[in-house]
């Protein structure tokens, strides 16, 4: 397949970070280009939510740099990443628990909207976010249980609910960490057309433990093993090559 | 919701009656400082409650605000300059306490407040030359705000009453408002909050501000009240009180913190007149309500009541 030129929509160049001696992510580059649908796979313990973390900033790298659209982020705080365009999901869910799916999209919709600074009106007389809320609720396949609060939802429907809130931002580049992960096959299966009907001017970029779940998903996959990049390249090429069966799927 | 705005008329009736029917003095001045004090409870409990940043200094703003305006009334500014001048020089000093404060979360901050509340009292206690220490100041006289006198009980508690409407109607709106919201979400997932583009540090600060803004706003009227400030009145006991009185009440409950200041006042103001050890009993209380009540009398009521109408309902539905 052709690869489009231009300003990549996310580069890593020489990204580092060790947990005391422990190197987590040595020398990680990767560049995904506007558009793209981008698999990084590797086993347990490979860095992959490491990268992710330094490409959001919850983690300071200690060296290299991350671009979105050209822009250097590593002076930029989280918040303001999110604001250039930036979401994610998490693999270890972080929501709040005691309110509604509803109100969880509608903090994800604030997140962007100067009235998040409004100390006067009443939040729930916002017709316009909830109805933005349910919008993506219903996209994911929550709209009937949107009142419910996330206490009251299974696992696979918190996992959709991520998803809303990611999706709810709009953002230009999406990062999705371990989304199929404890799904079952239909929910997995929910997910992956979800993900398709995601529109090309949202590139994203997914991390998956399970290679074989998300590979019909991956245009190009980048394997991680021990903080490292061992290969990549197009799906095929990364299926074919012998250090994936050798590091991933032999043993 | 209706329902509920019944209630809140019946009640905001009873109040505004209360003069009429308490004629003993010494008891309305008492309803009066419960005003002052829940006010302080609420404005410290947009910290503690909702932002889930325990402070053990929020007394601190009463006490530079009662001191700031007494001196700038004593120099000459008038009642209303030096109310304005007090509360704008509270609330910065506010911000600053929150720059600092909000190094840390958690325990780390609850020992920073605390250690700037004890500077602030340090130097009401010590800097004798402006604040004369422990003999404290005397505040001239009661101010006549739009030409009104308030120097009589009910007259006094009808002003403080109306301050406090107007401040808890003001921080309610907040606590339901998108930054109420954003505050909430930033103390339950701070990290996630960052991640959806919600500047944490700045919602907290801002909070923090907000909190000692509306504790100014007590302090004025504790001055206004007492005619005195001394170094007592921003002690770390007090400052624990008005925490205490937001976690007895239920600091997750917009209404726990009055509830919890009328209690603590009572008990502190009716009850030390008969009982030498009223801190004791204020103890006992405490410890009885968080075995029954974890999370405080408000929400700890509101569960019962939740609970004898369920098992009313239950027949129903089998019928």
């Amino acid at each position: 397949m052709s690869i489009a030129t231009g300003t990549p929509a996310l580069e890593v160049l020489g990204l580092q970070k060790r947990f005391g001696g422990l190197p987590a992510t040595r020398d990680v580059s990767l560049t995904v280009m506007p558009g793209e649908r981008r698999l990084i796979i590797g086993p347990n313990g490979a860095g992959k939510t490491t990268l992710f973390n330094l490409i959001t900033g919850d983690l300071t790298p200690d060296a290299g740099s991350v671009k979105l659209f050209g822009q250097e982020l590593l002076r930029i705080p989280t918040q303001q990443r999110v604001h250039l365009g930036l979401a994610r999901t998490y693999q270890i869910l972080t929501l709040f628990p005691k309110e509604t799916l509803c109100h969880n999209v509608v903090l994800a919709l604030l997140g962007l909207d100067r009235m998040r600074w409004n100390i006067w009106t009443v939040l729930s007389g916002q017709n316009h976010l909830y109805d933005a809320a349910r919008e993506a609720l219903a996209l994911v396949g929550l709209g009937a249980i949107a009142d419910r609060t996330v206490a009251e939802t299974s696992y696979g429907e918190r996992r959709r609910l991520e998803m809303a809130m990611a999706l709810a931002q709009r953002p230009k580049v999406l990062l999705l960490d371990e989304p199929l992960a404890g799904l079952s096959q239909e929910e997995r299966q929910q997910v992956r057309d979800l993900l398709g009907k995601v529109p090309r001017d949202v590139t994203i970029v997914m991390i998956e433990h399970d290679m074989d779940s998300a590979l019909a998903f991956a245009e190009r996959i980048t394997l991680l093993h021990y903080g490292e990049v061992i290969v990549e390249g197009t799906r095929a090429e990364v299926v074919a090559d012998p250090r994936t069966k050798e590091v991933y799927l032999g043993e | 919701m209706r329902r509920g705005a019944v209630a809140l008329l019946v009640l905001a009736a009873a109040l505004i009656a209360l003069p009429f029917v308490v004629t003993n003095e010494f008891y309305l001045n008492l309803a009066s400082q419960i005003l002052i004090y829940a006010l302080l409870a609420v404005s410290l409990n947009l910290l503690v409650g909702y932002g889930g940043l325990v402070s053990l200094g929020h007394a601190s703003f009463l006490g530079l605000t009662a001191y700031a305006a007494t001196l700038f009334v004593g120099w000459g500014t008038g009642q209303l300059g030096a109310a304005l001048i007090a509360v704008v020089f509270s609330t910065l000093c506010g911000a600053l306490f929150g720059v600092l404060a909000l190094r840390a979360t958690g325990i780390g901050f609850l020992m920073i407040t605390l250690a700037l509340g004890q500077i602030v009292w340090g130097i009401a206690y010590r800097a004798n030359t402006l604040t004369d220490g422990d003999n404290g100041l005397r505040y001239p006289a009661r101010p006549r705000p739009f030409g009104l006198d308030i120097s009589s009980a009910p007259t006094f508690y009808w002003f403080t009453l109306a301050v406090f409407a107007i401040a808890v109607f003001v921080i309610w709106r907040l606590t339901r408002s998108p930054f109420g919201a954003a505050l909430q979400g930033a103390r339950d997932q701070p990290r996630r909050m960052r991640m959806l583009g919600h500047n944490v540090w700045l919602i907290q600060w801002l909070a923090f501000v907000l909190a000692a803004f509306w504790g100014s706003i007590a302090g004025l009227l504790y001055v206004y009240y007492n005619l005195f400030i001394s170094p007592h009145a921003i002690s770390l006991q007090q400052s624990a009180e008005v925490l205490l009185m937001a976690i007895l009440g239920g600091a997750s409950s917009f209404a726990g913190p009055i509830v919890g200041a009328v209690i603590i006042t009572l008990v502190k103001n009716v009850v030390s007149s008969y009982v030498d050890r009223w801190n004791s009993l204020l103890g006992a209380i405490f410890v009885v309500v968080i075995l029954f009540m974890p999370f405080g009398i408000v929400p700890g009521v509101r569960q019962l009541l939740a609970r004898w109408r369920k098992p009313a309902k239950i027949p129903e539905r089998a019928a």
